[in-house]
């Protein structure tokens, strides 16, 4: 008894000189960092949106929001490069690249806060509804197909005029409100490819709740999905966002957004005569989701073997 | 007389078949479909059955993660059919499962460490260290390196994951475990290695099981008695030695004449041999089924030997069987 003890103490000591081998099923973060590398397209987009973020959150430190959206009529309609504001100014004198800083920020941020809220919801409902099944899973669906059927922008536009305190956070809401449904839709039918594989099987009979099972066995399955779920969902919202504030009903014209800069092309003449006032944001907008999309691909490659070149 | 460890009770797992305009329940798949046996402590029972013959099922009902439609299941008393009385006697930390696929049953993205610690972390509180140890010991059990622990399950081949699927099912000390097909997809040598790793712990730890398998030869190794499953109902049942040498319902007989033999001399006599229990089974089939296609209930024809016969033919058997012992 006592040399087993030994024996034992010895296997142990020898457990924490050994360096543990950890390597993961090559399904997940190497494999996306190694498909956005291999695509050239992937990896500009990466950079892009890094150079992005760091320029609107990064700018953003350095800029007092009250300073910006100051009123300043003397100052009003100066173009390209003129008295100093590069990308000129608006109708109240506001300088259209500290704007467009302080703008794509907020939009990114609230992409970002509407995805955030949309995936843990629909990932929630989406492993409950797919892990159980049966009604539970019809009753869900059902609630989830009348979300779906309802008409998404007018809601949105009828409570944004409704709501008494409105603001960026109640316009995440609004959005998310209706954005979880097509994520729960997405993880439920990878959850229904999970639940009868034999692991789940084997961590009931071992004991484990079904809480358990579906976050700590089923979840870390679906990981890959997450990920490209999330980033191309970020791309969606900011969208969204822009789209209602570009018609009017988003964030107050007191924040700025890329939403309403591009606002100003509503006004024909805007279009045709000060193009500085709408183009930049459009530009940034469409940069901005095109590069998300590009590097979602790679990361979908990544997720799916059938897609991946080799 | 050794004592019973379960009693299985005319058992029945049916799957509704929905149909028409308003999905409603037209009929059922009698998967599982009345069946009785009993199994003794450290012994092991075998489980016979041709693909879809409901065995699995069988199994992974008496595991508990199976709806049960009808019957019951009696460990320690109790009706373990009932997830409450599942709960109070702490139902799965006796029993056990080890899975066909070795692949699937392990979760791919855990090690082996916390796959094999799942069961003792929910049943036994152990610190980290003693836990640790546990997981060592399981793995030398089954001859694992114990570089193992750090390791995930697709770093093994399939033999060393059935092992790991062996020592997840041991690690709870249980008094019985169903083992589901545990060797169908491995090859012979590798099956040999596992079925003598399970022998083994069994020696040890005095644990029953339940093996299931389609496979006669790795059956007639392993287990005491055994249960042929046919349609969802048991078509004999008995000692070994009743039904390798006695067998007497149609479809044992055409099981067994299956069994591949390396004996090249005989090889016509053994295809002749064959040949004439498949004609038989295909022109007799109506006297051993009944007219839905069913099988009979059970009869004894001899003290350890059951066969699923209509009554009339059952004395008949039981007369050849005596015969038959006497001509021994």
């Amino acid at each position: 008894m006592a040399d087993k003890k030994k024996d034992t103490a010895t296997k142990k000591a020898s457990k924490k000189d050994a360096t543990p081998k950890a390597t993961l099923p090559p399904s997940g973060f190497r494999v996306a960092v190694r498909e956005i590398l291999r695509s050239k397209s992937a990896l500009t987009a990466l950079i892009i949106i890094i150079l992005i973020l760091l320029l609107t959150f990064g700018g953003s430190l350095f800029l007092n929001r009250a300073q910006i959206t100051e009123m300043n009529i003397v100052d009003a309609y100066y173009g390209w490069g003129q008295g100093g504001h590069l990308l000129g100014t608006d109708d109240g004198g506001r300088d259209i690249l500290k704007l467009l800083i302080m703008g794509g920020r907020n939009s990114i941020m609230i992409g970002i806060s509407v995805t955030v809220i949309t995936e843990i919801v629909g990932l929630v409902v989406g492993l409950v509804s797919g892990y159980y099944g049966g009604v539970v899973d019809a009753i869900i669906m059902r609630i989830v197909d009348f979300i779906q059927i309802l008409p998404q922008m007018p809601i949105i536009i009828v409570l944004t005029t409704v709501i008494p305190n409105y603001n960026a956070v109640t316009l995440v809401f609004l959005i998310a409100m209706f954005g979880w449904t097509p994520t729960a839709r997405y993880y439920r039918s990878f959850i229904l490819s999970q639940r009868d594989r034999d692991y789940v099987l084997a961590s009931k009979t071992s004991g484990s709740s079904n809480f358990q099972i579906m976050f700590r066995e089923v979840l870390p399955n679906i990981t890959s999905m997450i990920i490209i779920d999330v980033v191309l969902t970020i791309a969606g919202n900011i969208g969204i966002e822009t789209s209602l504030s570009f018609l009017g009903y988003g964030l107050p014209t007191t924040t700025p957004s890329l939403g309403t800069l591009i606002g100003f092309a509503n006004d024909p003449v805007n279009v045709i005569n000060r193009p500085w006032l709408w183009l930049p944001a459009t530009i940034l907008l469409l940069v901005i989701s095109l590069s998300i999309n590009y590097v979602g691909r790679a990361l979908q490659r990544a997720g799916d073997a059938r897609q991946r070149e080799n | 007389m050794a004592k019973e460890i379960i009693q299985i009770k005319d058992l029945k797992v049916y799957y509704p078949i929905r149909s028409g305009f308003w999905n409603r329940i037209t009929d059922y798949v009698r998967a599982v479909d009345g069946v009785n046996f009993s199994i003794n402590e450290g012994e092991t029972y075998g489980l016979i059955g041709e693909s879809g013959s409901g065995k699995s099922t069988t199994g992974k009902a008496i595991v508990g993660v199976e709806k049960v439609t009808g019957g019951q299941i009696m460990y320690k008393g109790l009706d373990v059919t009932k997830a409450s009385n599942r709960k109070k006697l702490d139902y799965n930390k006796d029993v056990q499962m080890i899975f066909q696929d070795s692949m699937s049953s392990l979760n791919p993205r855990k090690r082996i460490e916390d796959i094999i610690a799942e069961p003792i972390r929910n049943f036994e509180n152990l610190t980290t260290d003693q836990e640790r140890d546990r997981v060592q010991d399981l793995l030398d059990i089954v001859g694992m390196p114990s570089d193992a622990i750090y390791k995930y399950p697709h770093e093994f081949s399939g033999g060393q994951r059935q092992r790991i699927g062996v020592a997840r099912a041991v690690a709870t000390n249980p008094k019985l475990i169903v083992a589901d097909e545990p060797t169908s997809a491995l090859d012979l040598s590798v099956q040999a290695q596992v079925l003598n790793f399970m022998k083994h712990i069994q020696q040890q730890y005095n644990i029953a099981y339940l093996f299931i398998s389609h496979d006669l030869g790795v059956v007639k190794h392993m287990s005491e008695n055994l249960a042929i499953m046919h349609r969802g109902r048991l078509v004999e049942l008995g000692s070994r030695e009743e039904i390798y040498k006695h067998p007497i319902h149609i479809y044992t007989k055409r099981l067994l004449s299956a069994i591949p033999q390396v004996d090249v001399e005989h090889r016509e006599e053994h295809k002749k041999h064959r040949e004439q229990v498949e004609k038989e089974f295909e022109e007799n089939q109506g006297k051993w089924y009944d007219k839905d296609g069913r099988v009979y209930p059970l009869q004894q024809v001899a003290p350890k030997h059951w066969v699923a016969l209509p009554e009339d033919m059952a004395q008949e058997a039981e007369l050849e069987e005596r015969e038959e012992k006497e001509s021994d």
